[in-house]
């Protein structure tokens, strides 16, 4: 048995808003403010949560709580699926020394279960920052199975020293604004989100119409720069959802300003596309790169986008990089003439994910 | 349907893992986390060299998690100077185990992590099913399935290799059926260890995986 799976809601809580409406609307505004996180000597932008409970635990609680109540009604069985590349490694840090880690190193999950008042199976994901959509291959699997209907899959990343203090000793951490593709960029700028999709037999008005991961082995902190492994996906993610480049008319790239990894996913993108590449869009100079929380958080994101027949500008890019070329991330004032169309009613999408350590994912989803 | 390897089931003391990946691989994994190798002594030993380049995806759960190496990361971020040393903060992060085995199973495609919830229940349920539709879509000739965990003193796997033709030894034949009343063996961490012991028993009736993750078809193993 094998049957369409459809994403029936999402909720989400980050930076730039409390709904995808929310967060949609601000980036159309052009909201990309970000604030400030310290670590150790070194002090770098972020983009926290609306929130100031200091609390870290009952921060955790109110976002969830509150992306819950974007979902609606759900029966108390529906499958929850977990995604997270810290989980509650922040609220160690608050609780200090002695830490008291838990013998499950995903027990965080069942208090979110709770939170969410869901008893149903439960399952968590951390494969970095492809975390959201391993979460949602595998519910998706479910669904199409016919093991189960509904799927709740929730990506949640919050404020943390271990994962900043992580990147920064890495040298992989901007200090001043994440600019994609762009000749100056240098690095990435993290931030806070909890998102959730629901996934459903059921039909709505988007499917989920491809979906592959891989793995890039080049190396554990970064890609192979010539892009072959992430042009490969998204050639098998096109072969399943049984389309062809050009059926692809806006592409929600991973760009998050990394020198390595953006010139990686472009090198991708012209093998894949060719001369015709779609625009493209990235969330990351506005939401910050939300890790393990990212692919749930800017799914959410873009389908509330596409919803309005609203595509964003990405902020950050203004000088090319001659090793990238030039490269066309939509604007609003060009967006008419980019996009193909008068009110930007786009029907297929790809989102693209490249994560730390060589965790690669590819989606496309498109209009039913 | 799917046709399953002889369950494996792994224990090494702690300090003996890295010489267990000097023998399978003729040289030490460098700046590789005890799970990364624990991971690839358990892929090596579940797939011959002659299985080792076709499409392949891992699907992996523990409970401990890098525990230790969590541990040592808060020490060093939250009493220390504030940034760690890089390959701390690399050592816990389990999803670069895949990047560390490709280069010897090169026709590894896919993989993902799942850190349990629970002490003493596993997601077998979950890793089965994604395995067996994967297997049925024609996405990968094989699934590896596994458990692996850390104490400070022991290192235990546990691995269930599936593939879509019946290999030469493949002892156990794996299908999802209507749940029947028949006997059942829980998903436990250890799962693979209790089919094996059911493969050294004479009462040789299909057994069902029973999880508290209950979905709608029973995964049954038969015996071939």
């Amino acid at each position: 048995m094998t049957r369409p799976v459809y994403i029936a809601g999402s909720g989400l809580l980050c930076a730039r808003g409390n709904s995808p409406e929310a967060v949609a609307a601000s980036l159309w505004a052009g909201g990309y403010e970000a604030g400030k996180r310290r670590v150790g000597e070194r002090e770098f932008p972020y983009f926290p949560l609306p929130s100031t409970e200091p609390d870290w635990l009952k921060r955790a609680e109110q976002g969830v709580r509150h992306v819950r109540q974007q979902l609606g009604p759900l029966p108390a069985d529906t499958p929850l699926f977990i995604a997270s590349s810290s989980l509650q490694i922040g609220h160690f840090e608050q609780q200090g020394a002695p830490f008291k880690l838990p013998a499950a190193n995903a027990e965080f999950s069942r208090q979110i279960a709770r939170w969410m008042r869901l008893d149903g199976p439960c399952a968590s994901f951390s494969s970095a920052c492809i975390s959201g959509f391993s979460a949602i291959e595998a519910a998706r699997s479910l669904i199409a199975s016919g093991q189960i209907d509904e799927a709740i899959i929730v990506g949640i990343e919050l404020a943390n020293n271990v994962t900043l203090a992580g990147f920064a000793a890495m040298e992989l951490l901007s200090r001043s604004v994440c600019r994609p593709f762009d000749a100056r960029r240098d690095g990435l700028v993290l931030g806070e989100a909890v998102a959730a999709i629901h996934l459903s037999a059921t039909p709505a008005a988007w499917r989920i119409a491809g979906l592959r991961t891989g793995i890039d082995a080049y190396s554990t902190t970064g890609p192979d720069p010539d892009g072959g492994p992430i042009a490969n996906v998204a050639v098998d993610c096109l072969n399943e959802a049984n389309c062809l480049p050009g059926d692809i008319k806006l592409i929600k790239v991973q760009a998050a300003g990394s020198p390595g990894t953006d010139l990686a996913e472009a090198n991708a993108l012209r093998q894949v596309f060719g001369q015709n590449l779609p625009p493209l869009l990235s969330f990351k100079p506005a939401l910050g790169h939300t890790l393990g929380a990212s692919g749930i958080a800017e799914l959410a994101t873009l389908l509330a986008c596409l919803e309005a027949d609203q595509i964003p500008a990405t902020a950050g890019y203004g000088e090319a990089d001659p090793k990238i070329g030039p490269i066309f991330l939509v604007d609003r004032a060009s967006q008419e003439v980019s996009l193909g169309c008068n009110n930007c009613h786009i029907k297929r999408a790809m989102l693209n994910l490249i994560g730390f350590g060589g965790g690669l994912a590819c989606m496309i989803i498109e209009r039913d | 349907m799917a046709y399953l390897n002889p369950p494996l089931n792994q224990h090494f003391a702690a300090e003996a893992l890295p010489a267990a990946v000097r023998t399978v691989l003729g040289k030490p994994l460098r700046r590789a986390a005890a799970l990364s190798q624990l991971a690839l002594v358990g892929c090596l030993a579940s797939l011959p060299e002659s299985r080792r380049h076709l499409p392949t995806a891992l699907l992996w759960q523990s409970t401990s998690g890098p525990r230790a190496e969590t541990l040592a990361l808060l020490e060093e971020v939250c009493t220390g100077s504030g940034e760690p040393m890089p390959f701390d903060f690399l050592a816990i992060q389990p999803a670069i185990a895949a990047a560390q085995i490709q280069p010897f199973l090169p026709g590894l495609q896919s993989a993902s992590y799942f850190p349990l919830d629970t002490v003493g229940q596993g997601q077998w349920s979950l890793l089965l099913n994604m395995a067996l539709n994967w297997l049925d879509e024609g996405r990968y000739a094989q699934v590896l399935c596994a458990h692996l965990d850390l104490t400070p003193n022991t290192a235990e796997a546990h691995w269930l290799a599936l593939s879509h033709e019946p290999l030469e030894n493949s002892p156990i034949k794996l299908q999802l059926s209507t749940i029947k009343p028949q006997i059942t063996l829980a998903d436990t961490p250890d799962f693979p260890q209790h089919l094996t012991d059911w493969l050294q028993q004479s009462d040789s009736s299909p057994r069902n995986l029973q999880s508290p993750a209950a979905y709608r078809l029973a995964l049954e193993f038969t015996r071939i």
